[in-house]
């Protein structure tokens, strides 16, 4: 046996010994998922507030408040303005984490899964978490373009309506719902 | 042989007898039938083995390989287990199933062949090689059983999962138990054994927690009538995913507009 062959073994026998570790503790964690239910129940959780924050994010908003309040006011307010982005922010990847956590039951429900759809949603999944990461990095630093936030919003909140119609068109929201129900209460 | 490989080799024998009593008593065998008839088989090799090496020893040549094809008979008897326990998690969910087990399948033998393949050294060691790839595609398969169920959030029966936790320890360490016997038999003799049967034994006491409830935990699942809210919705899904991902690209690429 070549010194190779031992290093890269035992390497790999201990790391699948963590990876099976990693994930059998994952299935102990997974109790309640009450929100999913929410989900089913109001989709739409953050498309109210859209007008909002699409006033919030008005760079001419920004604009008069400083020519009227001066640079100081146009500062502060600029920072709280941000602070609330990012709470947006964050209410998009919870309302896109859901729309993709119902997605999955819907795969797990289904007698009949397609490998490349199953490939394609969990390549998609990661760039969009990575891309979202990036996003928000951008938005600390202080330079993201406002108005294309809240279309990511839009977009994200429209694929949760979109789900929702879809399964109630389909019928299948008894089942959904049964599902998400018996998980929140395992 | 050395009293301490003697005690636990007894320990051993002891624990998998007491598990395969209460399975027998709670009707466990049949929850779990593949296990039970692995805890069975390995408990016939260490009787053969026991009885072979007491009475040939352990150097002998008709000893070696009688012993190691019993052992082969153990790890088939022991991936039938580990499928076992994939099918009593994943195999309500038809879809996911039918994928998984495809996936895991082409997993477990590409691993198999590749160790095949880069640990060939010979005729002499090719039967512990064998095991090591043997060994490495029940882990890769458990282990990717768990990832599954992690991904898509499924429930895995208390008593399901640490019997699939243990079977895939123990073929993770058995694989380091034969790479270390392989490399360094010389230098660490009998020490090695020790370690091997301790773990072993911690294995079976996993398993004796596991099965300590007569009747394990099972919950049914709901199933949809048709594969036409999968087939109708994912394509969209992923239409919208993408969409999403172009629009964060903007975000982070457009210039932030002068205020």
């Amino acid at each position: 046996m070549s010194i190779g062959f031992f290093i890269v073994a035992a390497f790999s026998a201990l790391g699948l010994g963590g990876l099976l570790l990693w994930a059998l503790r994952g299935s102990s964690q997974r109790k309640s998922h009450e929100h999913g239910l929410k989900v089913l129940e109001s989709a739409p959780q953050h498309l109210r507030n859209m007008r909002q924050i699409r006033q919030a994010m008005d760079a001419a908003d920004l604009h008069f408040a400083r020519e009227r309040g001066g640079p100081a006011l146009s500062k502060r307010l600029r920072s709280e303005r941000r602070d609330v982005v990012l709470h947006y922010l964050e209410a998009i990847r919870a309302d896109f984490e859901q729309s993709l956590h119902i997605a999955r039951i819907i795969a797990v429900l289904s007698p009949e899964v397609s490998g490349s759809h199953e490939y394609e949603r969990l390549r998609l999944s990661v760039v969009f978490r990575w891309r979202f990461q990036k996003a928000k990095l951008r938005m600390h630093l202080g330079n993201a373009p406002l108005v294309e936030v809240a279309s990511l919003g839009q977009m994200a909140t429209c694929l949760a309506i979109q789900m929702e119609e879809a399964m109630a068109k389909l019928g299948e929201r008894a089942a959904l719902a049964a599902e998400l129900a018996l998980q929140s209460d395992r | 042989m050395p009293t301490l490989t003697l005690a636990l080799w007894g320990l051993a024998t002891l624990l998998t007898l007491v598990i395969l009593f209460r399975g027998v008593i709670f009707n466990q065998i049949w929850q779990f039938p593949f296990f039970f008839l692995y805890l069975f088989v390995n408990l016939l090799q260490a009787a053969i083995t026991f009885f072979l090496y007491r009475s040939y020893g352990f150097t002998s040549s008709f000893t070696f390989p009688l012993a190691w094809t019993t052992q082969g008979i153990v790890v088939i008897a022991r991936a039938l287990a580990a499928v076992e326990v994939c099918f009593l998690i994943l195999g309500h969910y038809k879809g996911v199933w039918a994928l998984a087990s495809r996936i895991l399948g082409f997993s477990g033998v590409l691993v198999l062949a590749l160790a095949l393949y880069f640990g060939k050294n010979g005729y002499a060691h090719g039967i512990i090689t064998l095991e090591v790839g043997l060994e490495a595609a029940i882990a890769t398969g458990i282990a990717g059983l768990f990832v599954f169920a992690r991904y898509y959030q499924i429930l895995v029966a208390p008593a399901t999962g640490q019997l699939g936790l243990g079977l895939g320890i123990l073929s993770c360490f058995k694989i380091l138990n034969d790479l270390f016997l392989q490399k360094f038999a010389r230098a660490i003799g009998f020490n090695w054994n020790h370690a091997s049967f301790c773990t072993f034994v911690a294995v079976l006491l996993v398993w004796m927690w596991a099965l300590r409830k007569p009747i394990a935990m099972r919950i049914p699942n709901p199933i949809m009538k048709s594969a036409a809210a999968y087939s109708n919705l994912m394509p969209q899904v992923n239409q919208r995913l993408a969409e999403l991902n172009d629009q964060l690209a903007h975000v982070w690429h457009l210039e932030s507009p002068k205020s």
